[in-house]
């Protein structure tokens, strides 16, 4: 199927993809950045700081993966037949 | 138009004919059941239907409006979806479970009082049990054994909520109970409906059945119970601020399981728990943005959650297992499964053109516009965690990363189908939200398509995904088993059995010779006396119905025969004479 094709043509030229990805994320956080802040909308602090929600993510999403599998190892995770 | 069919007879009497019929006939009524329900539902008008006096209380079996209206739309649609999905199973048994548990849900969401929409709920969960217990393995028959009782328990919270309800009131009618007036019996009836929409810390139930339930039930169960118990928060408790802080806690509970379990359908049954979170959350705030929000969500997330549960059902039909640790590199061999997984998990994640950002956006909003930002905060950490694990650990680790050594074909066509079409409803659904919000309770005035709401989503979705890549190696799923609250019943039942042994059995086994040897003198000489008197004066009158009740006595003990099959067919029996009891008054 030619969809599968596509995908491995993607995953041979990873460095052109990762290049790419990152321009996309720059223009993402310039989007935010330009953004006409009418009163309208942002009532809060939180609506008028620039590419807050950027920062929010990253620390959130390592947070997130950080605490879940630290949490786990540390004493969620059990033996598969842990309950028989 | 005066007249009104309640839409789950074409479960309930279509379904006990699917054993008379063979072949594409059988395939046919399988399909037509849900697609008559649909003509039902859209012709339906608002109004009070099905309304009788029942001991004293007033029965309603049909309150059609708005709210239960777009319960309705998203039940029926969904129920042909899942037939869809499950066309080639060849036990009617499943078939017949499923639709007796889509029926009850269309009965309890149009239940205008406590009695009706009881029995519908008991219904649920018994006919619920058996889409999980057809998977047939031990695993899942334990599983089942534990989703009943802790139905059951919750049944009972509900049901001693309701008499106290009726003490207090001396009616039964289902309506809005406004936070200041609710006391001890609106709290245990909260607390019955909490534990089916899996609050915390009611929820271990969830992710516990569900992936041991069959690859077509888990489509079914991920949709009805807590989608209904969702409908019935919103119906009786908005406003009720425990509702908001448990509904937010919740989000982001159920994304933290997400994150670190193995098994697919468990990642996605943890993660119901978070959407439904959102829900909760929303009734629990109240506002009618945050209704229409609820609703909106149940609508949207039905959807693409039976999406995605028909994905990795597909991966697990096929493959023989849904353990990440096991899988990996399918997008070769199931190319449109991986297609289909993935809108279902771009439209959960809330990317813009698809059904979740139009819905769960509302949610957030309203949390945002009453100033709530540590709600909306913690909704959007849910958010981050949604796309984390759902969207990228599973589609990552299942359909690319390191190849395994399991290489499946795409699942029968008729999975195919049902998952093509869920997909162009999400993808509608996004596009032209519509649709959606013209079924809401309110009237909507909220958009979701703004420049900030937009850049917002697209900062979380696209910073997350760099976080993803970086962190890749650190979510390396693992083969193992993750303790939840249902620790306190599976290990707490064991020490419970260990008491039974050494004390109460002994305290028991003394009790009985005690009452051997003292009760039953006193009560022998007791009898004697009595039976003096009796013989003189009662008998002639009593002897007659005494041999009636003998007789009667010996035909239930014949019933008793300790068979779990036994008591439910007895009590679905039970169900219809009941119900035929009091249609036969109209």
């Amino acid at each position: 199927m030619d969809f599968v094709k596509y995908i491995d043509l993607l995953r041979k030229n990873m460095k052109t993809l990762k290049k790419v990805l990152i321009a996309y994320l720059v223009a993402v956080v310039i989007f935010d950045v330009v953004l006409p802040r009418d009163e309208a909308h942002a009532h809060y602090w939180i609506d008028k700081v620039f590419a807050f929600w950027t920062v929010f993510s990253v620390v959130g999403c390592f947070l997130l993966i950080k605490i879940g599998k630290g949490i786990a190892h540390l004493f969620l995770s059990k033996d598969e037949d842990y309950y028989g | 138009m005066d007249r009104w069919v309640h839409p789950a007879i074409f479960f309930f009497i279509g379904s006990l004919l699917l054993p008379f019929v063979k072949g594409k006939a059988k395939k046919f009524l399988i399909l037509l059941i849900p697609v008559l329900s649909i003509i039902d539902v859209a012709i339906m008008q608002a109004g009070i239907y099905g309304s009788y006096q029942f001991l004293n209380i007033n029965i309603v079996f049909g309150r059609v409006d708005k709210l239960s209206l777009v319960f309705a739309w998203v039940f029926v649609i969904m129920a042909f979806l899942g037939a869809l999905y499950a066309l080639h199973v060849k036990e009617d048994g499943h078939h017949v479970a499923g639709s007796f548990y889509i029926g009850s849900s269309l009965g309890a969401i149009f239940a205008g009082d406590y009695l009706t929409l009881f029995i519908f709920w008991e219904v649920m969960a018994f006919s619920s049990v058996f889409l999980v217990w057809y998977r047939k393995e031990r695993r899942s028959i334990e599983a089942g054994f534990r989703y009943l009782l802790v139905h059951v328990f919750g049944g009972l919270l509900f049901f001693t909520g309701m008499m106290l309800y009726y003490y207090k009131t001396g009616n039964l009618v289902f309506d809005k109970i406004f936070p200041d007036h609710a006391g001890i019996a609106e709290y245990f009836i909260l607390a019955g409906f909490s534990l089916n929409a899996a609050v915390l810390p009611l929820h271990a139930w969830l992710p516990d059945a569900y992936p041991e339930a069959t690859v077509e039930g888990a489509v079914l169960m991920c949709a009805f119970t807590t989608k209904t118990a969702v409908y019935v928060l919103a119906r009786g408790f908005p406003g009720f601020e425990i509702l908001a802080i448990l509904g937010t806690a919740m989000t982001v509970y159920g994304v933290f399981y997400a994150v670190i379990e193995n098994d697919m359908r468990r990642v996605l049954a943890y993660h119901i728990i978070s959407q439904v979170g959102y829900m909760v959350a929303g009734v629990g705030i109240g506002t009618e943005l945050a209704l229409n929000g609820a609703c909106a969500h149940a609508f949207a997330h039905i959807l693409y959650k039976a999406l995605l549960f028909m994905g990795a059902g597909a991966v697990l039909f096929m493959a023989g297992t849904a353990k990440m640790s096991q899988l990996g590199g399918l997008y070769k061999y199931m190319p449109l499964t991986m297609i289909f997984y993935v809108v279902g998990a771009i439209s959960i994640s809330g990317f813009p053109l698809f059904s979740g950002f139009v819905s769960k956006s509302m949610i957030v909003a309203s949390a945002h516009e009453k100033g709530r930002l540590m709600l909306m905060s913690w909704m959007n950490l849910a958010g981050i965690g949604t796309f984390l694990s759902v969207g990228l650990k599973v589609t990552y680790f299942t359909f690319f990363g390191k190849e395994a050594e399991i290489k499946p074909k795409e699942p029968p066509k008729n999975m195919l189908w049902a998952m093509g079409l869920t997909s162009a409803l999400c993808f509608i659904i996004g596009v032209y939200p519509k649709v959606l919000y013209d079924l809401l309770p309110f009237p909507v005035e909220y958009h979701p398509y703004t420049l900030p709401h937009l850049s917002e989503m697209l900062q979380i979705l696209s910073f997350t995904g760099l976080v993803f890549f970086l962190l890749v190696k650190k979510l390396q799923p693992e083969a193992k088993l993750n303790l939840d609250m249902d620790w306190f019943y599976r290990k707490g039942a064991r020490v419970f059995m260990k008491l039974d042994e050494r004390v109460i059995s002994v305290v028991d086994s003394i009790w009985g010779e005690l009452y051997r040897i003292v009760g039953l003198n006193l009560l022998f000489k007791n009898a004697r006396i009595s039976y003096g008197f009796d013989r003189k004066v009662i008998d002639g009158v009593v002897d007659g119905s005494a041999t009636t009740v003998r007789g009667v006595g010996s035909i239930v003990r014949k019933l008793q025969t300790g068979r779990i099959q036994a008591y439910i067919g007895l009590s679905l029996f039970m169900f219809f004479l009941i119900l035929w009891f009091v249609l036969r008054g109209m």
